[in-house]
């Protein structure tokens, strides 16, 4: 495979990172260089594990997210009764999560806990940073930042779907679908915290703001809460579910959430930069990779294995 | 001899008439004989204007209610003789009793001073009104007698057992206990109740269609959340958690009643204009204060009652439709992109789930299909 020019920097910039021994070197391009020039044949034909093969989220993160989804789903279910009260299924839901007596209470204490964790994640996100630079490991393609270079996936992924493109592009541990998500659900998370607070503090509030603002800040609230509870759970359930658990490829589960691993197809798939950076940085998939390369069928069709003479190795 | 014989038949008529009826007549003493003829399930008439009126009398439950020790004429005072004439005032809760007396002052009991206190405020009104006058409530709009019937649980035994060494008389020490308990509980209306009992007037469109046209002829406007009151109010995370039976959120008469004097203010419930209001410019942040304990001044910036109604609150109005456009945009976008994606991704050959290790497993319609 000859890699592309981003690809190419994304490779030497985890060997700079990694500090990668010349053999070792020698070794991923050589592997690199057999690899299919057509991904979509590397992807399709490697083997993958269902619970997922390569490293992508830690302990904290997963513990965020786990704590963000129990939160966010047990504040819909207690939150959307009361604000629906009129609707033919909120007196029952109301009833099956203990009445709005223990359901009140038990939304609060979500809602703290919520808020915790947004927090907790804050700060595991700014401690990573600042010990990866210190450590000179910091790549901002690495991280959820967004970049043009994700409008320009974003496009390139719609003409692949549109059938106007032979490969996705190639693209980063965070890819722009990530993006959207995160920051969509950063911001809910804002909106939700300070409106819950202004549900729960009303007159505080007034405190802190100018008069003149306060009544629409607090109309902004009682709409935002609910619009944004809505919205998010629509979201996750038509959109996040959706491409994580239910889509092609996914279902029945992605376990990423619970092992921190993805499968190496989609790893291939969808992040193939960061899986330049899984071939620099973890011995067991060159391993695997220098396994697949020699075992693969597409050898017999010549699809791999006949690039040697490609290595432009300095 | 024929007079004297027809007086020991009607006697003898009134004795089995008594005597076949007596458990049901006698649940309470109607020394005044009205029984006689209220007792009779049909009793009554059809009015002008077509209203079936019932005169009847259930004296099993006239005998639970509050005013059973207080016999007929005590508030029925127009009546002189029997058959009595047609009935005009009807009853008015300021009558004076004559055969109960006040303990405490040992003169006649009397709901005069709240009715006084009644008529002056925004609901005030005389029993027989006319006009926008009989929208208001009377007394008995919201005191129903069933409210105040609760199945009373019986007295304790320890306690009654002293009473009844000196208070011989049977039933009377439970009563009392009864009646003195009662206040002590609090029996009253719980939030849910107060508000279904405000709405019926508050949500009536044609009664406030009524006012607001006499306010605007008369070019003094009504409160501006007179016409959605309960709606907004309903809407409301008060009203919203009120409807479920919560009762430590704010329902009605806890803002619009004065809780320094609760019983008697909720009697006295002025416009918000009236300086004396609980919820006027001046008040309205101390009734908040009550729960809200950090509200200041400005905290009447927030509508308690607020609306999307564009002339109610153009902000709101306006912010909403901007949210529900987002809404609808976002998931529709997003479920577009969902279906994009499959639909290009299952032209690839991806399979649904992964099966011996692989997604690829279909044949792509662009070819480079797995290997197997």
């Amino acid at each position: 495979m000859q890699l592309s020019t981003e690809a190419r920097k994304t490779l030497e910039k985890s060997f700079r990172i990694n500090k990668t021994g010349d053999a070792e070197r020698r070794d991923i391009e050589d592997m690199i260089s057999q690899m299919p020039d057509d991904r979509v044949l590397m992807y399709k034909n490697v083997d993958s594990n269902p619970i997922g093969d390569l490293p992508r989220y830690g302990l904290d993160i997963r513990i965020q997210h786990m704590l963000t989804f129990v939160c966010f789903l047990a504040l819909a279910f207690t939150g959307l009764p009361i604000h629906y009260s009129d609707h033919f299924w909120a007196v029952p839901m109301n009833d099956f999560v203990g009445g709005v007596e223990i359901s009140r209470i038990v939304h609060r204490v979500l809602g703290a806990v919520f808020v915790f964790s947004m927090f907790y994640h804050l700060y595991t996100v700014v401690v990573g940073t600042i010990v990866k630079i210190v450590k000179k490991k910091f790549e901002v393609q690495r991280t959820v930042i967004p970049l043009f270079k994700d409008l320009r996936d974003f496009k390139d992924d719609l003409l692949y779907f549109a059938g106007k493109r032979t490969q996705r592009p190639e693209m980063d541990k965070f890819m722009y679908k990530h993006k959207i998500h995160y920051f969509a659900a950063a911001f809910g998370n804002i909106v939700m915290g300070v409106s819950g607070s202004a549900f729960l503090f009303p007159d505080l509030w007034v405190m802190i703001l100018p008069v003149e603002i306060a009544s629409g800040f607090q109309e902004l609230m009682r709409l935002s809460h609910p619009h944004e509870a809505l919205l998010a759970l629509l979201v996750i359930a038509f959109w996040h579910w959706y491409n994580v658990h239910l889509s092609p490829g996914r279902f029945p589960m992605q376990w990423t959430f619970l092992t921190g691993k993805m499968m190496r197809e989609y790893q291939l798939e969808e992040h193939f930069l960061e899986y330049l950076r899984n071939l620099v940085e973890l011995p067991s998939e060159r391993e695997y990779l220098r396994n697949w390369l020699k075992t693969t069928k597409l050898r017999d069709i010549g699809k791999v294995g006949n690039s040697a003479e490609k290595l432009d190795i300095a | 001899m024929q007079v004297r014989f027809s007086k020991f038949m009607l006697r003898c008529l009134i004795l089995l008439v008594t005597a076949t009826t007596a458990p049901s007549l006698w649940a309470f003493i109607d020394e005044e004989g009205c029984l006689l003829c209220h007792k009779y399930p049909k009793m009554g008439r059809i009015t002008e204007d077509g209203q079936r009126r019932s005169y009847y009398v259930m004296p099993h439950v006239f005998n639970k209610t509050v005013h059973r020790n207080v016999p007929c004429r005590d508030c029925h005072n127009y009546i002189k003789e029997l058959p009595h004439k047609e009935v005009t005032t009807g009853v008015t809760c300021d009558t004076e009793c004559h055969s109960v007396k006040n303990p405490a002052t040992g003169k006649n009991f009397s709901h005069k001073p709240i009715v006084d206190v009644y008529e002056k405020s925004a609901h005030g009104r005389e029993k027989i009104a006319e006009g926008l006058d009989a929208d208001m409530p009377y007394c008995v709009t919201c005191h129903t007698n069933p409210l105040y019937n609760p199945s009373e649980e019986k007295p304790p035994k320890r306690i009654t057992d002293r009473c009844v060494v000196c208070h011989e008389e049977p039933g009377f020490v439970d009563s009392w206990y009864d009646h003195t308990s009662r206040r002590v509980r609090e029996v009253k209306r719980n939030s849910a109740e107060i508000v279904a009992m405000c709405s019926a007037c508050h949500s009536d469109e044609k009664l406030i269609d009524r006012h607001l046209a006499a306010a605007e002829k008369k070019g003094e406007p009504l409160g501006r959340k007179f016409q959605n009151a309960i709606e907004s109010y309903d809407k409301s995370f008060h009203g919203k958690v009120v409807s479920y039976g919560y009762n430590e959120s704010a329902n009605c008469l806890d803002c619009h009643a004065n809780y320094e004097n609760y019983y008697m203010s909720v009697h006295d419930i002025r416009p918000s204009r009236d300086p004396q209001s609980s919820v006027s410019a001046e008040n309205r942040y101390k009734t908040c204060k009550r729960c809200h304990v950090y509200a200041n001044e400005d905290y009447v910036a927030i509508d308690p009652h607020s609306t999307s109604d564009p002339v109610d609150n153009a902000f709101r109005h306006y912010a909403e439709i901007i949210y529900n456009w987002v809404g609808y945009v976002v998931i529709t976008v997003f479920l577009g992109l969902a279906l994009f994606e499959t639909i290009g991704r299952r032209r690839d050959g991806v399979n649904w789930m992964i099966r011996d290790g692989s997604s690829w497993r279909r044949k792509s319609r662009r070819g480079r299909d797995r290997l197997v």
